[in-house]
Order: structure tokens, then C-alpha cells, then sequence
């Protein structure tokens, strides 16, 4: 049984009266009760017939392609029957899915590049780290050979001092720096007398075999001073003896022991 | 009288009505009524189901109509035209979602038109002069003259609403169109008529309630 306050909420309802609040639980309350649907529907067709109790006026003729070519494009989209496969509808879908799989694809191979990039730049690392010993070793072990070679080019070199054998000049001495390993040496000397314009003192070298080798001929200052580097006119393979003889002018090919005026070794 | 012999005589009386065109008898109507409201839901199920013709086919039976009320609401030729075209859009997009258990087809259409109508007034500078026109102006509903019922349910039976219409008391139909043509509040229209709410309210439920009694097969 609808009750008259019903029956006014209906009344409004169907006259679109209602406030929002009061429309949206009138529609409630109908939902529930069919007796009341029924009476809406009632009321309904009584303002549909009030509607069309006004006066007859015809819409322009043109109005009716308007409004069927405004639902003929919703018509197209709309009649796709949902549940069938349609390839138009599938294709962006489709597209989707692949673009998916390629983005899960290239994030793969691109995580696993990282991976070989960041492995790779480790073992780089590693390597730089093992060149940098390995130079290090090398700085080391150039740096014991220079010092090996230093010590083995002290052993190869030596030093022999000279002494005078004339009475007349006891304060001469002389010094001679011979490497062997390159044949070749200093001879330092002071307090020489000095020679006369046709004379030249010339050094020897006295190899292991006590042959001399004529190491160059030399004269000396006003002061009594000479150095003079020397290399002898062949191979020596061991110096035993350096000496000093006053020769001619230009030297000569075998000293004259006795003008030997230095020697020492 | 059984249920067969009854159909035998609706059957008789129906097909009397055929051989007399445009003489229907008061007995009859209501089985054509009733034929037309199930034409109507089928034709509203076909447009439903994306129906193109039968679109066409609602619009011609129903355009008068729906744009009569636009016309009527508005006041406008240009935005009733308008309105029209946005209920058909609505009617071809919400076919599917009449309920017929709520009323006919074309009072759900007329309600769409009316609901447009109102809209567009609501949402444009004119509801005030409107609201005003309403508490002053003379009946909506014409007393004489072809009106859209005619033009949809014949010139006889729009005689037939009319009639009920017009004798419906002025303090009962005057809230009525006041609500349905102008879209007002029942505590506008109270505010307007200088009525209390409670008595818009009841005049509004007898009104309707007199026209459907009289109305009665006619709907």
C-alpha cells in the first residue's frame, strides 16, 4: 500500500520536482518496492500525454539527416559485435603487447650489458691495477739494473795513480781513470817539467801480456798541467800498467823505457 | 466469459476498427495501445542494438513531439533544434537502458526532451525571466487546436487528453506545468504561488492522480 506522502514524492519524481537528495532516495525506496514502480510508470505516461499536449510544431525537414548522420559514426563503432575477434579492434592491443615484450626485452639485454660493462670496467680495473705493479716492478727492477750497471761499471773502471821516476822532478804525479768495459780513460797530471818545442811525452798502456799500447801523446801547460782523455790503438783486454815516456815530436810506435818519466798502476 | 471466447471478441472488435478507419471505437484502443507501446519497445531495443533504420523509424515518429516540447520549454526555435538533436543522440546511446516496467517509450522520450529543455535553461542567464513567465503566463497546455498527441495518437484521442487536461482544476494544473514545462521546485513553485509547500505538494499528487483515472485506458 503507497501512502499519500509516497504518492506526492511520486508525483514530483515523474514531474522532475525533486531536489537531488530527495530524487536519489525516491529512487531508492522505488527499487524496493515494485507496487511503486508501478505507479511511477503510471504518472509517467500521464506527463508523457501532458507533454504532447502542446501545440504541434514540426522540426525543419533538413533536422532528420543531422541527427542520423550524428548516430551513423556511433552506429559503426557501436555495432562491433564485442565477443567475436575483430583484427581492428586486437591490432592496438596487439601493438601493445609487442611494444611491452620489446621494452621487457631491451631492459633485459640492457641490464645484461650493464652487467658485462660493470664486470668488464672491474677486470679493467684489476688490469690497471696489475700494470701499474707491473710498472712499479719495472721501475724497480730498471732502477737495480741502473745500480747493478753502476756497480759493474765502477768494477770495470780503474783508477791507477802514477808516479814520477825522474829525481829531477819528485812532485809529479799523475792519475789515470780507465774504463775498461768502453776503452777509454782520463790522465790527469801536474807539476810535469816542460819539454822542448821538438819533444812530446806519449802514454802507455801495459796490457796482461806486458805489451804496451800506445795511449796518445800529449804536452804540457807552463804550469806543468795536462788532462787529456785517451783511448789506445787497439783492443785492450786488461790494463795492468799506464805509464808515461818523453818521446820525439808525434810519439813513436815503441816507448823508449829509458826516458819512462811516470808509472804506476 | 472465458479467456478464449474474450479473444475471440477483442479480435472481432479489432478487426471491425480496421474495416472503419479513423472511426476507432473506445473498446479497441486499448488493445491498440497496448500493440503500439510493444511496437514502441521493440523499435527502442532495435535502436538499442545499433538499428539505424529503426533510429529512423523512432525519429519520424517522435521528432513532432519531442521537439514540440523543446519548442514549448524554450521558447526558441534555434535551441529547441538544438535540443532535439542532443535527445536523439541520448535516445540512440541510452536505448538499451529503457526500462518499460517505468513508463512508455515516449514518455521516456518526452522526458529526455523535457529534461534537455530545462537543462539548457538552467544553465543559461534566462531561468529567472523564465521562472517568471511562469507564475503569469496563460495555460501551457491548449485548449483547442492540433497538438503532438494528435500528431502521435491521432486527432481522437488527443481530443480525449486534451479534454482531461483542460478539466483539470487551474489550482491543480497550474503547479503541474509549473514543474514539468518550467522546471521549477516544488518550493519554487510554492515561493511563486505564495502557496505553502504542503499544499503544492498535495494539489500536485491530485492533479496527476485525476488525470490518470481519467486517462485510464488511454495510457
Amino acid at each position: 500500500m503507497i501512502d499519500e506522502r509516497m504518492e506526492e514524492l511520486a508525483s514530483l519524481h515523474v514531474l522532475g520536482a525533486l531536489s537531488g537528495t530527495e530524487a536519489r532516495q525516491f529512487r531508492k525506496a522505488m527499487q524496493a518496492s515494485p507496487e511503486l514502480q508501478e505507479l511511477v510508470a503510471r504518472l509517467s505516461r500521464v506527463t508523457g500525454v501532458m507533454a504532447g499536449a502542446v501545440p504541434l510544431i514540426g522540426p525543419p525537414p533538413q533536422l532528420r539527416a543531422v541527427v542520423l548522420a550524428q548516430a551513423a559514426p556511433r552506429q559503426r563503432t557501436a555495432a562491433l559485435p564485442p565477443p567475436k575477434f575483430r583484427a581492428a579492434l586486437f591490432l592496438p592491443w596487439a601493438f601493445a603487447v609487442c611494444l611491452a615484450i620489446l621494452c621487457a626485452v631491451l631492459s633485459t639485454h640492457e641490464n645484461q650489458l650493464r652487467q658485462r660493462i660493470s664486470a668488464e670496467t672491474g677486470q679493467i680495473g684489476a688490469m690497471n691495477q696489475l700494470a701499474q705493479t707491473l710498472q712499479a716492478a719495472t721501475n724497480d727492477l730498471q732502477r737495480t739494473v741502473a745500480a747493478l750497471q753502476e756497480t759493474n761499471r765502477l768494477v770495470n773502471l780503474r783508477i791507477a795513480m802514477l808516479n814520477s821516476l825522474v829525481a829531477d822532478a819528485p812532485k809529479t804525479v799523475a792519475v789515470t781513470l780507465w774504463d775498461n768495459q768502453k776503452q777509454d780513460g782520463v790522465f790527469v797530471a801536474q807539476n810535469l817539467k816542460a819539454l822542448p818545442s821538438d819533444e812530446d811525452y806519449e802514454l802507455w798502456v801495459i796490457d796482461e801480456n806486458q805489451q804496451p799500447v800506445a795511449a796518445g801523446v800529449f804536452h804540457v801547460e807552463a804550469n806543468g798541467s795536462v788532462r787529456m782523455e785517451f783511448k789506445p790503438g787497439r783492443l785492450i783486454k786488461t790494463a795492468g800498467t799506464f805509464a808515461v815516456t818523453q818521446e820525439i815530436k808525434g810519439g813513436v810506435a815503441s816507448p823508449t823505457l829509458k826516458n819512462m818519466v811516470l808509472a804506476g798502476n | 466469459m472465458n479467456l478464449s471466447a474474450q479473444f475471440d471478441f477483442v479480435r472481432w472488435l479489432t478487426a471491425l476498427d480496421e474495416i472503419r478507419p479513423g472511426k476507432s471505437s473506445f473498446l479497441i484502443q486499448p488493445v491498440k495501445d497496448q500493440e503500439t507501446r510493444n511496437q514502441d519497445i521493440e523499435l527502442l531495443q532495435r535502436v538499442g542494438a545499433r538499428d539505424l533504420s529503426a533510429f529512423a523509424e523512432f525519429y519520424d515518429k517522435y521528432a513532432s513531439l519531442l521537439f514540440s516540447i523543446a519548442s514549448r520549454i524554450l521558447h526558441d526555435a534555434s535551441e529547441a533544434e538544438d535540443v532535439l538533436q542532443e535527445t536523439f543522440v541520448q535516445i540512440w546511446e541510452k536505448a538499451d537502458s529503457f526500462d518499460p516496467k517505468l513508463g512508455t517509450a515516449s514518455s521516456w522520450a518526452a522526458t529526455l526532451a523535457r529534461n534537455r529543455s530545462i537543462d539548457r535553461i538552467r544553465a543559461s542567464q534566462r531561468r529567472a525571466r523564465l521562472q517568471n513567465e511562469a507564475g503569469v503566463e496563460n495555460a501551457t497546455i491548449a485548449e483547442d487546436g492540433e497538438t503532438a498527441n494528435s500528431a502521435l495518437y491521432g486527432l481522437e484521442k488527443a481530443k480525449l487528453i486534451q479534454s482531461a487536461l483542460v478539466q483539470l482544476p487551474a489550482e491543480q494544473r497550474q503547479p503541474i506545468e509549473m514543474a514539468f514545462f518550467s522546471g521549477l521546485t516544488q518550493h519554487e513553485i510554492s515561493e511563486k504561488l505564495g502557496e505553502p509547500l504542503g499544499t503544492i505538494k498535495a494539489r500536485i499528487r491530485r492533479g496527476l492522480l485525476q488525470l490518470r483515472d481519467k486517462l485510464g485506458d488511454l495510457l
